[in-house]
């Protein structure tokens, strides 16, 4: 059985390569085909064939190698994209969904048999059966054939076996050397476009680094707490971690006598079925040097494959498995270090080496491998042609590597640990434990600002002083740095959520019968986990607000005069301190009027009311509960609990949400959302002897007032501000402190949602960042609160519950009736 | 440390405190430290046993008049004021004394039943009281001092609205129910 470790890697995994079957299905619907995305697809499904099938999910491994087959098919050209083949991809993605729901027992007893008859449906009705592998694997003849047979357009796959053949003298074994050929020729056959689209080759690690990030990215996704470190990027530069660490003895001797369990990894590099049936007589190192010696005659290039697997890796004889894989697919693996067994099984140290033969260039065999997860680092070294004669060589090979391994050892760590790790795990709240104690740094340093002060009173100013003040500077720097580097670390991009929505628009495109042209924008821009886990709900809402009332059919949309197809803009940017997320449509807008008529028919306005409203006023009642203007009620929005829940999920987490929409030109809905939930900007105001926090946020503004411009309507105070009549709550009274009564008052305007309400303070104090800290458990949830934070001079402010307030106070009818009143 | 052998366990180790002239003791096993007792913000709306909140290096802790929750009349900030901050199951909180005296070893046999009351603390927040030579010490119960059992927090509530009138500094004791509504709509 496998620990809940390895199988929470293998979920975080599964959850990331069905995203990118998810997103490349997408394109390939939206831009038609495309070989690399078809390689994309294949790729992530054979991952997830070859890591499900280790695992023991048999139906998962079963429905990705049928997809796997599908995509093969496409790859070669046999079979079309069509819209038969798209909607049965997502039928077999959500079987794959509903199979790892399976695996954590949210779903039981999945069917894979209809959708695996619909895929070969699909491959049955899309083509003419091709020249099959199968036959010239029947035909158990010459290797020849089997080129003939299936594979006539891989790159030297059959001809590598012919290669191996040769080069091992097994000609007496060509029969049952042929056979293997032909089989694999199937197998090899399905890599063909690898090299292809394996990337252009360009610098030795570019793309590779660039596909590690991806991973670290993805992993990121998973569900627990994972967190990116800064700073850790993979540099690409670095050695392999396996060579730096592994003692050089052990890694020379490895290479350089060739064990029998060397040859036994010989032979187990070359499966499945493929390996020409070594001689045992032959010691390996003669074969591996004839073999490398005839590659090269044939144009094939021999490396030595350092590879490097992230210390973190929890299931290292998967990615052993998956490694080797993937190398087959572009050549042949003469041998391993340590043996393959071994490897298959996860026993090996941070690393393994790998002989390999290939027509790939270094730079390609180099991204491949590193674009694998969990490897950390890959250093592909060429086996000198001709450098020494035959047997001298592999010696001369390995002990140049031990050489080196020998050298980077003693300088070892630094290298090692560069390229070892890129992500670490850390519990946020270990994160929130580093925020508090840099919280503790930041107060000290005020306390020492006024130390300096009160030094350089004393003292003038002297080097003694300016050394001080230098300390104290450069120690506001580093606190600073600090707190912003650990705030970064608790940020994920804004792809988590933004990921599930392509798929989710097209079903409700086809359902609604409309055609929508979904653009994602700025999906890397970084968000407070937090603030990530609260977004998805008020985003899906908004989308299909836009898809449901405000994208037109398509005949629609010719007839006046738009494209075919509506578009949606969903675009996330960082302003200033914020991120702003804007979603846009080009549909049909919102109407004032109608928006105003259905207000009074749901007694949300009186008529008067209504025709009062400016129309400013008006567009904002769609975020009054209750409030929906879909003529009809479907399934997708317009059940009337919509924008009221979406803007106050929002409110929720301090950010707001704003719209603009022209009648015929579309919506454009724009949400502001704090980068972090853990600092905020507050007023802070005093009261008697106690500072008080107000969350910028709901701070509309402040203004002084004498006590005369209080009106009151029954037992409530109120005033009006320019027209407006607002309730007015001492917050002396709602707290019992002492405070301030008469003369001029500070009033503080808060709003949250449509409602305004004004609170008298003392003394406006002014803005200022602060973090957030809750009361704790034991006092839970204090009325009229909703947290706490440290001052710099260490006391502690209580941040007032703006939106609580607002809520609680009794605003629509002491307005309407001071509004009837005037 | 405190449940290893049969020679300790058979031993307490106490933090022993001054309330009002009276000692108490409080087992060690849960006291996380002693801190002098300044910067307390007080909590509008919070029960009134709580006094407030205080910064224990990042941390915001409550603060809570120990006299009042054990039905004593409020502590008087002094000279000697402390607070002793315990972690009872997951929950730090500070608990202001007039005065820590000494941390003390004493066999648990010599550890008697509480009486209903003593000294007018209610017995349900006593673990026993201990006899030594010629002093009395008095054993609080940290988990029921800390234990938001509703009943107590009625006592409590009570209790707040009968000294509501004559105490008006001290009575922001409303408990977490009451406070907000009625503030807020007047």
């Amino acid at each position: 059985m496998f620990t809940d470790e390895e199988v929470a890697v293998f979920m975080e995994e599964l959850e990331e390569k069905l995203q990118v079957i998810n997103d490349n299905v997408l394109v390939l619907e939206r831009e038609g085909e495309s070989p690399a995305v078809i390689q994309e697809i294949f790729r992530a499904a054979h991952t997830i064939k070859g890591s499900s099938a280790v695992m023991g999910y048999e139906k998962m491994s079963a429905l990705t190698h049928e997809i796997e087959n599908l995509f093969d098919r496409l790859r070669q050209g046999t079979m079309q994209v069509s819209g038969q083949l798209v909607d049965t991809l997502f039928d077999a993605l959500d079987t794959l969904k509903l199979l790892k729901d399976e695996i954590t027992g949210q779903a039981a007893d999945v069917d894979v048999a209809g959708v695996v008859a619909r895929i070969r449906a699909c491959q049955l009705s899309c083509d003419a059966p091709p020249a099959g592998a199968a036959g010239a694997a029947g035909g158990g003849a010459s290797p020849a054939q089997a080129d003939a047979g299936g594979a006539a357009r891989v790159p030297g796959g059959d001809e590598l076996q012919r290669l191996l053949a040769a080069g091992l003298e097994a000609a007496g074994h060509a029969g049952g050397g042929g056979e293997g050929a032909s089989a694999d020729g199937a197998g090899v056959r399905e890599r063909g476009g690898m090299p292809a689209t394996a990337g252009d080759g360009g610098i030795f690690t570019g793309t590779g680094a660039a596909g590690m990030a991806a991973d670290g990215r993805a992993g990121l996704s998973g569900s627990v707490d994972p967190v990116r470190t800064p700073g850790t990027g993979p540099d690409a530069g670095t050695t392999g971690a396996s060579a730096g660490t592994r003692p050089a003895g052990e890694a020379g001797d490895n290479r350089v006598t060739g064990t029998p369990p060397a040859a036994e990894a010989g032979r187990n590099a070359s499966a499945p079925g493929a390996a020409p049936p070594y001689r045992t007589s032959l010691p390996l190192e003669e074969a591996a040097e004839a073999v490398v010696r005839e590659a090269e005659v044939r144009g094939y290039q021999a490396y030595w494959l350092d590879i490097g697997i992230d210390r973190g890796c929890q299931m290292k004889s998967v990615r052993a498995f998956l490694i080797f894989e993937t190398l087959q697919q572009i050549g042949e693996i003469i041998k391993s270090a340590p043996p393959a067994e071994e490897l298959q099984e996860g026993r090996y140290g941070p690393g393994f080496t790998v002989l390999l033969i290939t027509k790939e260039d270094p730079g390609q065999v180099h991204d491949l491998v590193y674009s694998i997860a969990e490897v950390s680092s890959v250093e592909v070294r060429p086996v000198q042609p001709g450098a020494a004669p035959a047997n001298g060589r592999p010696a001369a090979a390995a002990a140049a590597v031990g050489g080196r391994a020998a050298a980077k050892t003693a300088p070892a760590a630094a290298p090692a640990a560069n390229g070892g790790v890129k992500t670490v795990r850390v519990d946020v709240q270990k994160l929130d434990t580093l925020m508090n104690l840099v919280g503790e740094l930041v107060i000290d340093r005020t306390r020492l600002d006024r130390f300096v002060d009160i030094f350089e009173g004393k003292y003038g100013s002297d080097d003694l002083a300016d050394n001080i003040v230098e300390i104290s500077n450069h120690l506001g720097q580093v606190t600073n740095d600090l707190q912003e580097e650990i705030m970064k670390a608790r940020m994920l991009p804004v792809a988590t959520v933004f990921n599930r929505l392509p798929r989710m628009v097209r079903d409700l495109a086809h359902k609604m019968g409309k055609e929508i042209d979904f653009v994602i924008e700025g999906r890397e821009t970084e968000l407070d986990r937090n603030v990530i886990e609260v977004i998805g709900d008020p985003l899906i809402h908004l989308l299909r607000n836009a898809v449901d009332h405000g994208i037109e059919p398509p005949e629609e949309r010719l007839r006046l005069g738009k494209p075919r197809a509506g578009r949606v803009l969903l675009k996330a940017a960082y302003v200033e301190s914020h991120i702003v997320i804007t979603l846009s449509d080009d549909g049909k807008g919102m109407e004032p009027a109608r928006i105003r008529q259905k207000a009074v028919e749901k007694g949300l306005l009186t008529p008067e009311q209504a025709a009062r409203a400016g129309d400013r006023e008006i567009l904002d009642l769609i975020f009054t509960p209750g409030f929906s203007t879909a003529r009809q009620v479907s399934d997708i929005s317009g059940r009337g609990v919509g924008m009221d829940i979406v803007r106050s999920q929002i409110e929720q987490i301090n950010g707001s949400v704003e719209f603009t929409t022209a009648p015929g030109k579309g919506a454009t809905f724009t949400i502001k959302l704090p980068l972090t939930l853990a600092i905020i900007r507050a007023l802070m105001v005093a009261l008697g002897e106690q500072v008080y926090a107000f969350p910028l946020a709901n701070v509309v503004e402040t203004l002084a007032l004498k006590t005369e411009e209080i009106r009151r309507v029954r037992r409530a105070e109120a005033i009006v501000v320019r027209g407006r009549v607002l309730p007015l709550v001492r917050l002396t009274r709602l707290f019992r402190e002492k405070g301030r009564e008469e003369g001029r008052l500070s009033v503080v305007i808060l709003g949250s949602a449509e409602k305004k309400v004004g609170v008298v303070v003392d003394r406006l104090i002014g803005e200022q960042e602060i973090v957030i800290k809750s009361l704790g458990g034991y006092l839970g949830q204090v009325p009229g609160l909703s947290g706490a934070t440290i001052l710099g001079d260490g006391r502690v402010a209580l941040i007032v519950d703006a939106r609580g307030i607002v809520k609680e106070t009794g605003v629509e009818e002491t307005v309407y009736e001071v509004n009837r009143a005037m | 440390m405190s449940d290893g052998s049969n020679r300790e366990s058979a031993e307490l180790q106490l933090v022993v405190f001054r309330l009002k002239e009276q000692a108490y003791g409080a087992d060690i096993g849960q006291v996380l430290e002693i801190i002098r007792a300044t910067g307390i913000t007080a909590i509008p709306g919070a029960p009134s046993f709580v006094d407030g909140v205080i910064n224990l290096r990042g941390q915001v802790i409550p603060v809570i008049d120990t006299a009042r929750r054990l039905g004593l009349p409020p502590a008087v900030t002094g000279e000697g004021t402390r607070i002793i901050i315990v972690d009872v199951d997951g929950i730090t909180a500070g608990l202001i004394v007039d005065g820590v005296s000494e941390v003390l070893r004493l066999p648990a046999s010599s550890v008697r039943p509480a009486p209903a009351a003593v000294g007018g603390v209610n017995a349900a927040y006593l673990q026993g009281i201990a006899l030594l030579e010629e002093r009395l010490i008095i054993l609080v119960d940290m988990t029921r001092v800390l234990q938001a059992d509703e009943k107590l927090v009625l006592q409590e509530i009570a209790a707040a609205g009968t000294d509501r009138p004559d105490a008006p500094d001290g009575a922001q004791g409303a408990g977490p129910d009451g406070g907000p509504d009625a503030h807020g709509t007047r």
